[in-house]
C-alpha cells in the first residue's frame, strides 16, 4: 500500500513536471511523457483492484489537464483518459509473469507501444468529432516519438521504481515463486 | 478474476460513467478547481524554469565575450558579469516599458498576464497564464500582446486560465484582409511540426489573389475577438476548388510567448 502511495504522489508530480518539458523541435514536436511509464510499472508491481486505482487516477490527471472546453462542446470527455489508461495497465497486468521473470525488456517496449496508443486514440477521437482524418508525417511523428522516448526511458524508470518497490517492500517479488 | 477484482472493475465502472456524463460546464468547472489546486505549483515552477533559463542565459553571453577578448578576460570578469546583470534587467524594463505603453494606448481594458505553462499535450496548444476570475476574467475573452492577437480563454479558475492559442484548429477567428474586402476564416493548423506554426486563411474569394505581406486582422463578427486586432501577414494565397485560401504568418511568435494581457471589454 506504500509502494501505491508513492506511485500515486509520483504521477501527481510527473504530470506537473510535464507541464515544464517543452516539445522536442527536432522530432516534430513530439512531447514527453513520464506518467504512463509510471503507471505501467504500477500495472506490473500492484495488484489488479490498485492497478485499476493508479490507471483510473493518471487518466483522469490527463483529463482534467488537458481537456478542452470550446464552448458549448467538450473534445474529448473527461473519462475517456481513464478507460484507455485502464485497458492498457490491464494488458500490462496480464505480461505480469513476464516481468516477475525478470524479463524487463518486453515491459519497456510495451510502455512505449501504450504510450503511442494513448495517443493514436486521442488524435483518432478529435479527428472524429472535428469530421476529417489526417495522418501527415509530423502526426505519425507526434504519436510515435513519445513512445519511443517512452522506451528509451523506461529502463531507468522502471529501475528506480524497483529500487523503491524492493525499499518499502512492495510484497510482489514473493510472488516469483507463484510464476517459476 | 477474484472478488476484489470484480468491486475494483465495478467502482471504476461507476466513475467512468459518472465522468462521462459530464456536460461542458460540468468539465470547465472541474477543471478549474484541478487547475486551481495545482496553480502554485505551475507559478513555483515556472519561476524556477525562468531562473535555470536566464543563469544559462547569462553564461552563454559570458562565454562569448570571453573568445572576443580573450587577452582581458581575467581582469574584466567581474565587471562583464555585472554588464551581464545589468543587460538582463535592461531588458525586462524596457519589455515591461514596451507592455506598459500598450496598455495605456490601446482602446481595450487591458489585464495584464505572465504565462506560467505552455502546450501541456501533443494535439492541443494552450498557454496556461496566471490570472483567472478574481481578475474578472471569463471564458472566451480575447488575450492579447503589443504585437497582435494570441487566442482566447476557455477554462477560467481563481487565479489561473488555459489560453487556447491562435495556431490551434479549434481557435476560429473572423478575418480581414487589410486594403481588400476579402474576409474569412482563420484556423491554425491540427498537427504541425514547426514550433512557429503557420494559420489558414479560409473561405476567401477564389479571385482573391492575396499578394504576401498584407496584414490580416480580426473583423469583429463572431463576437469573441473585436475588429482590428492585427493576427498576422499572408505568405502565401492558392485557390482551392470553392474557395481562396491563404497561408498567414501569426504576428505574434507564440512559441516565445512571456507576457500577455487579457482584453476584459472596452476603455
Amino acid at each position: 500500500m506504500i509502494f501505491f502511495v508513492i506511485l500515486v504522489v509520483l504521477t501527481v508530480i510527473a504530470q506537473i513536471v510535464e507541464f515544464f518539458i517543452p516539445p522536442l523541435e527536432w522530432m516534430y514536436n513530439a512531447h514527453i511523457y513520464i506518467v504512463p511509464v509510471i503507471v505501467f510499472y504500477g500495472a506490473m508491481a500492484l495488484p489488479f483492484p490498485l492497478v485499476l486505482a493508479l490507471a483510473g487516477f493518471a487518466g483522469f490527471l490527463l483529463d482534467a489537464a488537458t481537456a478542452q472546453v470550446i464552448g458549448p462542446r467538450v473534445e474529448i470527455s473527461i473519462g475517456w483518459s481513464i478507460l484507455l489508461y485502464a485497458v492498457l495497465a490491464a494488458i500490462m497486468h496480464g505480461l505480469r509473469p513476464l516481468f516477475v521473470r525478470g524479463r524487463w525488456e518486453v515491459h519497456c517496449i510495451m510502455s512505449g507501444l501504450c504510450t503511442s496508443t494513448i495517443l493514436l486514440s486521442q488524435y483518432l477521437m478529435i479527428a472524429f468529432r472535428r469530421g476529417s482524418l489526417v495522418f501527415t508525417s509530423e502526426a505519425w511523428w507526434q504519436i510515435g516519438g513519445p513512445g519511443i522516448i517512452a522506451m528509451l526511458m523506461a529502463p531507468l524508470v522502471f529501475w528506480i521504481l524497483h529500487t523503491v518497490a524492493r525499499i518499502t517492500r512492495n510484497p510482489y517479488l514473493p510472488e516469483t515463486e507463484t510464476y517459476d | 478474476m477474484n472478488r476484489s477484482s470484480m468491486v475494483a472493475l465495478g467502482i471504476l465502472a461507476a466513475i467512468l460513467a459518472y465522468f462521462l456524463s459530464f456536460g461542458a460546464e460540468s468539465t470547465r468547472k472541474l477543471q478549474a478547481g484541478f487547475y486551481s489546486l495545482i496553480s502554485p505549483f505551475l507559478t513555483t515552477g515556472s519561476g524556477l524554469k525562468k531562473s535555470i533559463t536566464s543563469v544559462r542565459t547569462g553564461l552563454k553571453s559570458l562565454e562569448e565575450l570571453e573568445t572576443d577578448n580573450a587577452s582581458l578576460r581575467v581582469e574584466n570578469r567581474s565587471l562583464k558579469a555585472t554588464n551581464q546583470a545589468l543587460r538582463d534587467v535592461e531588458h525586462e524594463v524596457n519589455r515591461l516599458r514596451r507592455a506598459l505603453d500598450y496598455r495605456e494606448r490601446s482602446l481595450f481594458r487591458l489585464v495584464p498576464a505572465e504565462i506560467v505553462a505552455r502546450d501541456s499535450s501533443t494535439w492541443w496548444r494552450t498557454v496556461t497564464i496566471n490570472r483567472g476570475k478574481v481578475d474578472r476574467i471569463e471564458s472566451d475573452m480575447p488575450v492579447v500582446t503589443d504585437e497582435g492577437l494570441v487566442g482566447k480563454t476557455t477554462t477560467v479558475g481563481d487565479n489561473i486560465s488555459i489560453v487556447l492559442l491562435l495556431s490551434d484548429e479549434n481557435c476560429r477567428v473572423a478575418a480581414a484582409v487589410e486594403g481588400t474586402r476579402e474576409q474569412g476564416i482563420i484556423l491554425g493548423e491540427r498537427v504541425s511540426g514547426s514550433v512557429t506554426p503557420l494559420l489558414d486563411l479560409n473561405f476567401l474569394s477564389k479571385q482573391a489573389n492575396l499578394e504576401p505581406g498584407r496584414k490580416v486582422y480580426t473583423s469583429g463578427v463572431g463576437g469573441v475577438f473585436p475588429s482590428g486586432l492585427l493576427i498576422g501577414t499572408v505568405q502565401s494565397f492558392r485557390t482551392r476548388e470553392l474557395d481562396g485560401q491563404a497561408r498567414v504568418t501569426p504576428a505574434v511568435d507564440l512559441s516565445h510567448l512571456e507576457d500577455v494581457f487579457v482584453v476584459t471589454g472596452r476603455k
